[in-house]
């Protein structure tokens, strides 16, 4: 297991790249969502194939989740795009990189491009929105709902999801609850700073949206192209929030046509 | 089972062991090829993560986990048994030569 230190904690990260032993195209940072996530659902979907397209292949647990470090405060946006950056820094990626992000991921991911527009080859949000002024509320309303479930009747919420979603997204959301009672991330996450709508617009490199047909998300796409200067959105039929592990193939296949269209124009 | 795979379930067995005893502190599961990686053994996907770097540095490069994993859909990861590992580790490992 990789640790790489930042200064301010220990964060899990994997690294693949191309098998046999060529220099690597471009580097792709893929950074996955909140609670239930982690490296993990890029680990054994997107980033072996990524790998053998010849992609340096950059994975890492976000703090509290996965194998990294769970300090009991610093869960805001910014906090996680701090993180990024410093892990970026450490592993000595300095040239521009295709940020790939799931869900809250893909609010990082952008959120790191608007800070950093040169450092940013393209951004792919797999069912995911930058941080308007809208998304806050909204993912501090769902954190409430799920935290309140669990909150008062655990056993009981637990029951409910392991009849209804399965054994293991029950000890999922065990792991969830833990982190959200441990940690000040279900009050950190809804007071984070947002974007402006200019300051969306001024990311300027490709951006990808792909969602799940039957997600509540995808009504987001018309926005996402209207407002970003260089935008296209996929939607996947038959899928709702989990499209990036339920239909990998094709998610993973956007993605990698994104990337090599912006590594040609690039040259 | 034939003698490969008897030495591949050892070894098997035993970096499961070190897995779930240095992540639960669990130190007496039973393993054998019928073994489920989700329900028995209750691992998260990321200790198969940790696997995955287990089984490299024991094989080498030829057995990847993740392109095995990657392969696969959603419920067959969900229902993958020691037993299916073995077999792709023996396969792997025949094919390097």
């Amino acid at each position: 297991m990789a640790i790489v230190d930042t200064g301010q904690l220990r964060l899990h990260v994997q690294r693949m790249g191309p098998r046999d032993g060529s220099a690597p195209t471009a580097t792709v940072v893929l950074v996955h969502g909140l609670l239930t996530d982690s490296l993990a659902s890029y680990y054994f979907t997107i980033a072996p194939p990524f790998a053998a397209a010849g992609l340096d292949v950059i994975m890492y647990d976000l703090r509290g989740h996965g194998r990294s470090g769970r300090p009991e405060s610093g869960y805001t946006l910014d906090d996680n795009i701090d993180d990024l950056e410093a892990l970026l820094d450490r592993l000595e990626v300095t040239g521009p990189v295709h940020l790939v992000g799931n869900s809250y991921g893909g609010t990082i991911a952008f959120g790191y491009a608007a800070r950093h527009p040169e450092r940013a080859a393209s951004v792919s949000l797999i069912e995911s929105e930058p941080a308007s002024a809208t998304w806050a509320p909204k993912l501090g309303g769902i954190l409430q709902r799920v935290l309140h479930q669990l909150a008062h009747n655990e056993d009981d919420a637990l029951a409910w999801i392991t009849v209804h979603r399965g054994h293991n997204t029950a000890r999922l959301a065990k792991g969830a609850a833990r982190l959200a009672r441990e940690t000040s991330l279900p009050q950190d996450i809804p007071a984070s700073r947002v974007l402006t709508e200019d300051q969306i617009a001024a990311v300027r490199c490709p951006v990808l949206g792909v969602y799940g047909g039957d997600s509540d998300l995808a009504l987001l796409a018309p926005w996402l192209e209207k407002v970003l200067p260089d935008c296209r959105t996929v939607v996947v039929p038959g899928h709702e929030h989990s499209v990036l592990v339920e239909a990998a193939g094709v998610v993973g296949g956007h993605i990698l046509e994104l990337i090599e269209k912006a590594q040609v124009a690039a040259r | 089972m034939n003698p490969q795979e008897q030495a591949v379930l050892a070894d098997i067995t035993d970096l499961l062991t070190k897995l779930l005893e240095d992540e639960y502190g669990l130190d007496d599961v039973e393993i054998d090829m019928a073994t489920t990686f989700n329900r028995d053994l209750e691992l998260e996907s990321i200790d198969l993560v940790t696997l995955a770097g287990l089984l490299e540095e024991k094989y080498g490069r030829q057995v990847n986990f993740a392109e095995f994993l990657a392969g696969m859909e959603f419920d067959e990861i969900i229902e993958l048994t020691v037993g299916r590992l073995v077999e792709y580790v023996v396969q792997s490992l025949k094919a390097a030569g």
